[in-house]
């Protein structure tokens, strides 16, 4: 068939297409997992909730002020890339990048549909529309949006997102294909400064393959074939070249259009068994095993000294964020003070700092909150709505949508010290139990005399 | 004017000028161009006739679409004023006093309040009610020199304080710099520094000043200085001094004192507006 691939059968393709099953289903099915978070919250496992801007994994919630942790997981996956990269080569290219993934389901739709008058455009669009949905389901409730989407009910955004994400994937799975890899993608562009010599690329053994010839041409004799003999153990067949899906010869050597997929090893190695020669003519392998003309092919060093560097990046990164997701902490308060004026006298002689209290809550659950100065600061509190005017030690407040904006004023009585600019921090309690959830630093200003 | 001769390298037609052996092609506005340019005068026609343009002396004569910008003000303006009519209507329904037991009318007061705030009483009061030291009182704090309660409030802003309205607040201090001598009138700052401190509460009463204050003060003013809010008499038994605590800024009071005015609101707002103010100002932290 034109511009489709020959199939290839053997390790590789095992391989590839167990991992395609398992990133395919993780990509559809993952969002219609459930996670109980109890009635106020989203029942979903993992939830981008972009209007509500927070991101619901599993029994995490995380912010926009959690930002750095999505920076060590990112820097920890890329760290990850460059580590797979240095010891194996493009193996994400090859086996896991979307890209590849869906330009091969794409090719075995065509496979499929062949002889068997199914028009193969139809499956695709079909594909190309369900992965926009299974795309829009990573960002709303997924089973609700599928019975709206199939009632007619949702949002117009719903269909537009269906539809563009639907059309990227067609354009780039079905139109693009082995375009994306070789013009569009800067992934190739710097990995050659990551690999090594020691590196598993795919590699053509072209000490034993050339010169390549038909079988009848007689076998070198130093691969046990003949006196005179001139052929190598390539016969030409060309089978590495009809399974290649970036349509690259690979016998030319490691280059960039290589997305380092194995499906030539697999096609190479089918070949080689039926023709008798030993298998791995083209192969994972170091550039400096192939140099060596060696019959076995090296494994990765995974503990060799680039490999090892980015790995190290990768788990401090990862480590860092963990710890972070660990500790996150239960809710955010916020306590700002409002400077005009820096402070307010009251009759009798006390000084009070007015601030406006924004807490919001992470932990569920959360309802009453008792808020208290810090042992050894002087200072009563009130929230501005109550008509208590002296204040209290501790104030109890009830959180509404687990969130709470109120005008927190707290005063230094007359006869504590409350000259100039000393500083203050609110412990917020959970009233149930009095554990301490959060600590709010900030000033208190006073008199400068 | 030479003849128009056709080029024979471009076969375009020239000018027909000739400047010293030169000639030009004729090369005229595009056709589109000229289409644009015309389209664009009509289109400016049309815009003259539908849209104020011509001013006359008394006032700009109405396109024929009736369109301005202060009509498109007050037709926003009724828009939000219909928006807010059943919460105005929900917040003069309730008692005064009640208004803020209701959460959601609550939110509605502040929001509303701190925006007349903002636009009528934040210039001399401060955007965040702190007042002035020597000119206007703070608002946020806990003392009140005609009554802190949201009625209180509400009268205050609605007449004012001596103004010229005839409900406003009135008072004032007379001048005792002609009636007392300054031994006199020392003796009583004397005596007034003491009034906020509990530890001299018995051994004031042996202070020179002591008599001239019972005399002099202490009807508007309160036998221990615990102010009188009928006559807007400030407390003198605490912390807060609008016009100085120090013995000479209050031997200056004494002598020739200051008294602040405040506009009346009346006739600016309306019923709903001076409870959203009261409630708003009330809630800064220092209501009664």
């Amino acid at each position: 068939m034109k511009g489709v691939p020959a199939t290839a059968s053997g390790r590789y393709r095992r391989i590839k297409t167990g991992l395609a099953s398992l990133l395919l289903g993780w990509f559809f099915l993952v969002p219609f997992l459930r996670w109980d978070r109890g009635p106020d919250l989203p029942g979903q496992a993992i939830l981008f909730d972009l209007p509500g801007r927070r991101l619901f994994l599993f029994g995490w919630e995380f912010w926009p002020q959690d930002l750095p942790i999505a920076v060590g997981l990112l820097v920890g996956a890329a760290s990850l890339l460059f580590y797979a990269t240095a010891l194996a080569g493009r193996v994400w290219c090859g086996f896991a990048c979307p890209q590849t993934v869906w330009t091969d389901l794409f090719f075995a739709v065509d496979r499929f549909c062949e002889h068997r008058r199914i028009p193969p455009v139809l499956v695709k669009i079909t594909i190309a529309l369900l992965t926009g949905f299974g795309f829009a389901c990573w960002f709303t409730d997924a089973p609700t949006l599928a019975g709206r989407l199939l009632g007619g009910s949702a949002a117009p955004g719903s269909y537009g997102a269906v539809l563009i994400i639907g059309g990227l994937t067609w354009l780039l799975g079905v139109y693009a294909k082995q375009r994306v890899c070789l013009h569009m993608c800067p992934w190739p562009r710097f990995q050659a400064a990551l690999l090594d010599r020691d590196s598993q690329v795919v590699t053509y053994q072209a000490w034993r393959g050339e010169s390549r010839g038909r079988k009848r041409i007689p076998l070198r004799e130093d691969l046990g074939g003949e006196p005179g003999g001139t052929r190598g153990d390539c016969i030409d067949c060309t089978r590495c070249v009809a399974v290649c899906p970036t349509l690259i010869d690979i016998r030319d050597g490691l280059q960039m259009g290589c997305i380092g997929c194995g499906l030539c090893v697999d096609a190479c190695d089918t070949v080689m068994e039926k023709i008798g020669r030993p298998k791995g003519l083209i192969r994972f392998d170091s550039e400096t095993n192939a140099n060596a003309k060696s019959w076995t092919k090296t494994l990765p060093r995974p503990l060799a000294a680039k490999p090892m560097l980015f790995l190290s990046v990768a788990l401090l990164a990862l480590g860092a964020a963990l710890f972070a997701m660990l500790t996150l902490s239960p809710l955010r308060a916020d306590l700002d003070p409002q400077r005009n004026p820096l402070f307010v006298r009251l009759s009798d002689g006390g000084i009070r700092n007015d601030f406006l209290l924004h807490i919001q809550a992470r932990e569920p659950g959360l309802s009453t909150l008792r808020l208290r100065l810090a042992e050894g600061e002087a200072g009563l509190l009130r929230l501005a709505s109550s008509g208590d005017h002296a204040g209290s030690e501790t104030v109890e407040v009830t959180l509404d949508q687990r969130e709470l904006r109120e005008r927190l004023l707290i005063t230094r009585p007359a006869g504590a010290d409350a000259k100039g600019r000393s500083p203050l921090h609110l412990l917020v309690q959970d009233a149930r139990d009095g554990r301490l959830l959060g600590t709010v630093e900030t000033q208190f200003w006073g008199p400068e005399s | 004017m030479a003849q128009r001769e056709r080029d024979a390298l471009t076969g375009r037609l020239t000018t027909g000028h000739e400047w010293d052996g030169i000639k030009e092609l004729s090369t005229p506005i595009p056709t589109w161009w000229i289409t644009t340019f015309l389209i664009s005068i009509m289109v400016a026609l049309i815009y003259l006739w539908l849209m104020p343009s011509f001013a006359t002396t008394k006032s700009l004569e109405p396109g024929l679409l009736g369109w301005s910008s202060s009509g498109e003000l007050r037709e926003d303006q009724a828009i939000a004023a219909a928006a807010q009519a059943p919460w105005r209507q929900r917040l003069m329904a309730v008692p005064l006093e009640e208004v803020t037991k209701d959460e959601e009318l609550r939110r509605f007061v502040q929001a509303g309040g701190r925006a007349l705030f903002n636009e009528n009483c934040a210039p001399c009061h401060g955007v965040g009610g702190g007042g002035q030291q020597g000119q206007f009182p703070a608002l946020l704090d806990d003392d009140w020199l005609w009554g802190g309660k949201p009625a209180d409030i509400v009268q205050t802003v609605r007449h004012g304080i001596r103004n010229e309205d005839a409900d406003s607040r009135q008072s004032a201090m007379p001048v005792f710099g002609d009636s007392l001598s300054k031994e006199q009138i020392g003796n009583v700052a004397d005596y007034v520094l003491t009034l906020a401190d509990k530890s001299k509460a018995d051994s004031r009463a042996a202070l020179p000043g002591a008599a001239l204050f019972k005399d002099n003060c202490a009807g508007c003013h309160g036998e221990n200085g615990e102010g009188g809010r009928d006559f807007g008499a400030p407390r003198l038994n605490d912390a807060i001094w609008l016009y100085g605590g120090s013995r000479d800024a209050i031997i200056h009071q004494i002598t020739s004192p200051r008294m602040g005015s405040m506009p009346s609101f009346a006739s600016r707002l309306n019923e709903e507006s001076l409870r959203m103010l009261a409630l708003y100002v009330h809630g800064l932290g220092g209501g009664e």
